[in-house]
């Protein structure tokens, strides 16, 4: 008899989907385990300890920031976990472990819980946080571990940073060739953060986000594509692989700028969203003072968000623009 | 305009739909006491024209249409009226309802299965009499009288007209089971509709996941003499592929204007059920008292697809289906997309229910309200190209003008960014109280 | 200014509101230029911190005096240059004493004619009040604005040189946090101090209620 049972009451629809915040967030955490094991393989064991120590940062930094908050601590939907893991592969390989503590710190406490928590953040936390220690410590930011099976030791540096510095000849004197160059770029035996050099590993993860629907193709797809068209008209054909397979990009491009709480929630919103951030990523790299823009050109397109999505507002059904 | 592929949006939540087995329809005995809520369509209520102690029987009118959008009531079965009273109401909680007390004898009014000759010689005026005297309304859940529906203004001809087999709610089979037993007299009906409203074409929309009938309306239309302009049309499946607007820019590319009706782009929409209820009141003269209602569920033993008199309490189709031995959540009347959770299993079968569900607590969702991550996929998935989250933020903080600026009245409450919504956020919820304080407001200010 | 509004206030209340009651930078929020470019070195701030002192002192004093002789239309142009003046003043002053933390600030020193916190006083309060109680003011004011810039460069210089007044304090092999003696330091030590601020009052006003 229905008449024991306590009925629930409550307003349509009654069932809901089982992707949830909660397995989002650790579907893209799962999606980086690729890259941060070859993170782990070509640069060491410093490297993992990097990524312990971000990830225990922040965990016990948003446990901290939630009993201060007197917020019920959310450690198991897993955004504490995805910021300290998206943080310690943007750092290099011989990062010193309390910067990381500190660059989590920041990450959490300031740039996600001051500003309300979960989904109320302006800037992506791991990119903040990435921010914060370039500022503070631009020497261990930029210091690169030489990998040992290098055409020569002579470099310490990463191919954006041989570029910019030393210009195209001696990046092509490391390298031989530019099919060596692409292949060893593609797989990510050069010098960088720790998970943004295996461009090949990045891309399949970026897929599994796009196929488990953890994101949509909108942001990644733009991003790349401006990437493609500036470089094109920038350098020419051989620029291309180039700018695609180093530094942060791919990285960025399927983990960072997708960033949900960040970006623009429309999906017109989102491809202007990805073309800025790929406008801005260029132009930091071609004319700008550092080596390498994709976390600025996240960080300055997660600062007008907002304003897109003023004006990408969606179409209402039967209403004429 | 051109038939498109499908709308934009939209989700694809797990069917169900197979819980229910072989589609057959089991006619469901006669109630005991039959509660026949006087509000059965939108509209005002039907006036009574029994009172206490006076004899019915099966198809008898007692209640008439008060005003220009009510309908009819028939009795469904043959007694003696015991009590009109207040008793609940799955839509309205509680509404007055005329009480009838069974004699089973189930004695009909006429002779409801023999089909007049005369039909196809009727003119639209006594066809569209029949109709409204039969009390048809909208059996896919909206219930607009049939008869109002079915007489547009002069200077809004009907071009198209569409018949909704989608049924794009999980668990529902009813319409359904309904297209394969019935083919040839929906048919019968559609042929009928069309050709009073002059349309130059009847598009039956049936969704993919139906092939069968798809293949058996197909057959059937070949094998029909003056089948000119009939057509079935198979749907994407997905949900809201029903929805009326969704389903008209579907079939023909045409977009209802935001606070117009199809009849503004020369399409009418009539559900399935509805259209078999249109053969039935004219070709046999019989009032709308009963109609097909699935009972399914996870919490529901034997799922099935009842032939139900209107009046049917829900605990009695309920206990005769049996109940599983799980924990049980949740009644609902309709699909678990739109309906409407039940606090009561004493609420009656009306013209409305094409459904009854029973979940568990393992389908039934908790929602708990995390804070929005602002995924977007709330604005992917609204088939009214609405933005949900930023509309249920705006009510929820009290700026019902700014959210009815974009788009809060636009929404037809389909459900699908509640569904898809990772953080559990009742955007829906938000979104309905809103249109409430927004209807609200503009009264008091009248 | 129209009407006079009669001032009951407590003298010590009087004095004391500028501490965290209207802390100027903490809850007013004003006068945050000068603040982010001085604060990185204590040595700074406190030299900063003495000339906004002896300016907003001399001006409130003088501005109370000479009130009911300033024309309600031109009074900014009067308030400038008095403040202007005492300025002049105190920059010869710190050329003369204390050149080498002149040498650093010159430019800050002259720009405490146009600081909000200042004119902000002398619109009003010191022309509506009293010279004893313009005074009283000018201290507290004084007092909260040298304090919060103290607090400030104290955290930036520790943790961004690493070092107190000059006296190294965390050891030269730990990094300091360069950041913080840049602008975003500033903001960030700003911010957190004006939570901490807002945390006290709200503790305050519950303890009252």
């Amino acid at each position: 008899m229905l008449k024991d049972k306590h009925l629930t009451v409550t307003v349509s629809p009654h069932i809901k989907t089982s992707l949830t915040t909660e397995r989002m967030m650790w579907i893209v955490s799962a999606a980086l385990i690729p890259a941060a094991g070859a993170g782990i393989y070509f640069f060491g064991p410093h490297a993992a300890l990097v990524i312990a120590v971000c990830v225990g940062a922040s965990i016990i930094t948003e446990l901290f920031c939630a009993v201060l908050m007197k917020k019920p601590a959310t450690i198991k939907d897993g955004s504490a976990f995805l910021t300290g893991l998206l943080l310690a592969l943007c750092l290099p390989p011989e990062f010193p472990l309390w910067m990381c503590a500190l660059g989590s710190f920041f990450s959490i406490a300031v740039s996600k819980f001051a500003f309300g928590g979960l989904g109320h953040n302006i800037f992506n936390p791991a990119l903040a946080g990435r921010a914060f220690l370039m500022g503070a410590f631009a020497k261990e930011m930029t210091t690169w571990k030489t990998l040992q099976d290098f055409p020569d030791g002579i470099t310490a540096a990463t191919p954006l940073n041989l570029l910019k510095e030393q210009g195209y000849d001696s990046l092509m004197k490391v390298f031989d060739s530019h099919s060596h160059l692409f292949k060893e770029l593609f797989i990510g035996r050069v010098g960088g953060s720790i998970g943004e050099t295996s461009a090949a590993l990045l891309i399949i993860g970026g897929l599994i986000l796009i196929f488990a629907r953890v994101t949509t193709w909108h942001i990644p797809v733009s991003y790349i594509l401006t990437v493609i068209i500036v470089s094109y008209f920038t350098g020419g054909l051989f620029d291309i692989p180039f700018h695609l397979f180093t530094g942060g990009l791919m990285l960025g491009a399927f983990f960072m700028a997708t960033d949900p709480v960040t970006s623009p929630i429309t999906p017109k919103g989102q491809i202007i969203f990805g073309i800025g951030c790929g406008l801005f990523t260029m132009l930091i790299r071609i004319r700008g003072g550092y080596p390498e823009g994709v976390c600025y050109a996240i960080l300055l397109m997660n600062s007008v968000t907002p304003l897109i999505e003023r004006f990408s507002k969606t179409r209402i059904f039967g209403v004429k623009r | 305009m051109k038939a498109r592929v499908t709308f934009k949006g939209g989700i694809h939540p797990p069917e169900n739909k197979g819980l229910c087995g072989e589609l057959s329809i089991k006619d469901f005995p006669p109630p005991e006491t039959a509660v026949l809520p006087l509000q059965q369509s939108l509209g005002s209520a039907s006036e009574p024209v029994v009172k206490k102690g006076d004899k019915v029987k099966k198809g008898t009118l007692i209640a008439r249409s008060k005003g220009y959008i009510s309908s009819n009531l028939h009795s469904s079965v043959s007694g003696e009226v015991i009590d009109i009273r207040k008793s609940p109401h799955p839509l309205l909680g509680e509404a007055n309802a005329i009480i009838i007390k069974s004699d089973n004898r189930d004695e009909p009014e006429r002779d409801y299965s023999a089909e007049e000759a005369s039909a196809d010689s009727l003119s639209s005026g006594e066809i569209l009499e029949l109709i409204q005297n039969a009390g048809i309304v909208g059996l896919g859940g909206a219930t607009f009288p049939a008869h109002v529906k079915l007489n547009p203004p002069a200077d809004k001809p009907i071009k198209t007209f569409i018949i909704n087999g989608a049924e794009c709610e999980p668990y529902l089979t009813s319409d359904h089971s309904l297209m394969l037993e019935c083919a040839d007299r929906i048919l019968k009906g559609a042929a009928l509709i069309k050709k009073m409203l002059k349309a130059e074409k009847c598009l039956i929309a049936i969704e993919e996941n139906k092939k069968d009938a798809i293949a058996l309306f197909r057959q059937k239309i070949i094998q029909l003499k003056n089948a000119e302009g009939l057509q079935v049309f198979p749907l994407k499946v997905k949900y809201p592929q029903g929805a009326e607007k969704q389903l008209i820019y579907t079939l023909t590319g045409k977009e209802v204007p935001s606070g117009g009706l199809p009849m503004d782009v020369s399409v009418l929409v009539h559900n399935i059920g509805t259209v078999f209820a249109v053969y039935e009141a004219v070709f046999l003269r019989k009032p709308l008292f009963e109609r097909i209602v699935t009972v399914s569920g996870k919490g529901i033993k034997n799922p099935a697809n009842w032939r139900v008199r209107i009046g049917t309490t829900f605990k009695m189709l309920v206990n005769h289906s049996g109940l599983a031995d799980k924990k049980i959540k949740k009644l609902i009347m309709g699909g678990p997309m739109m309906g409407l959770a039940q606090y009561t299993d004493e609420v009656p079968v009306v013209k409305a229910t094409s459904g009854i569900l029973v979940l568990t607590s393992d389908e039934a969702a908790d929602f708990e309200h995390l804070a929005c991550i602002r995924c977007g996929k709330c604005v992917s998935v609204c088939p009214m190209g609405l933005m949900p989250a930023e509309i249920s933020k705006m009510v929820e903080k009290g700026r019902i003008d700014t959210a009815k600026s974009i788009g809060l009245m636009d929404c037809m409450e389909c459900g699908s960014c509640n569904y898809i919504c990772p953080s559990g956020t009742n955007l829906l919820q938000y979104i309905k109280l809103g249109k409430y304080e927004y209807l609200r407001s503009k009264n008091v200010k009248r | 200014m129209g009407q006079e509004e009669t001032n009951n206030t407590g003298y010590f209340k009087e004095l004391s509101k500028g501490f965290i009651r209207e802390n100027p930078i903490f809850i007013l929020c004003l006068g945050l230029c000068p603040t982010l470019a001085v604060s990185n070195l204590v040595e700074n701030a406190f030299g900063m911190g003495i000339a906004f002192f002896f300016v907003l002192l001399c001006s409130n004093i003088t501005i109370s005096l000479v009130q009911k002789l300033i024309p309600d239309e031109v009074r900014i142009p009067c308030f400038i240059v008095i403040i202007a003046a005492f300025v002049t003043v105190a920059s010869l002053l710190m050329q003369w004493l204390i050149p080498d933390v002149y040498a650093r600030m010159s430019l800050y020193i002259n720009l405490i004619v146009v600081n909000c916190i200042i004119l902000g006083r002398a619109e009003a309060f010191a022309s509506k009040n009293n010279v004893f109680r313009s005074a009283l003011d000018a201290v507290g004011m004084g007092v909260g604005f040298t304090a919060s810039l103290f607090i400030i460069s104290a955290i930036r210089e520790v943790t961004g040189f690493g070092t107190f007044l000059g006296f190294r304090l965390i050891p030269e092999n730990i990094k300091p946090i360069t950041i913080m003696i840049l602008a975003p330091g500033a903001f960030f030590t700003i911010g957190f101090l004006m939570a901490l601020f807002n945390l006290i009052r709200i503790k305050k006003g519950k303890v009252s209620k």
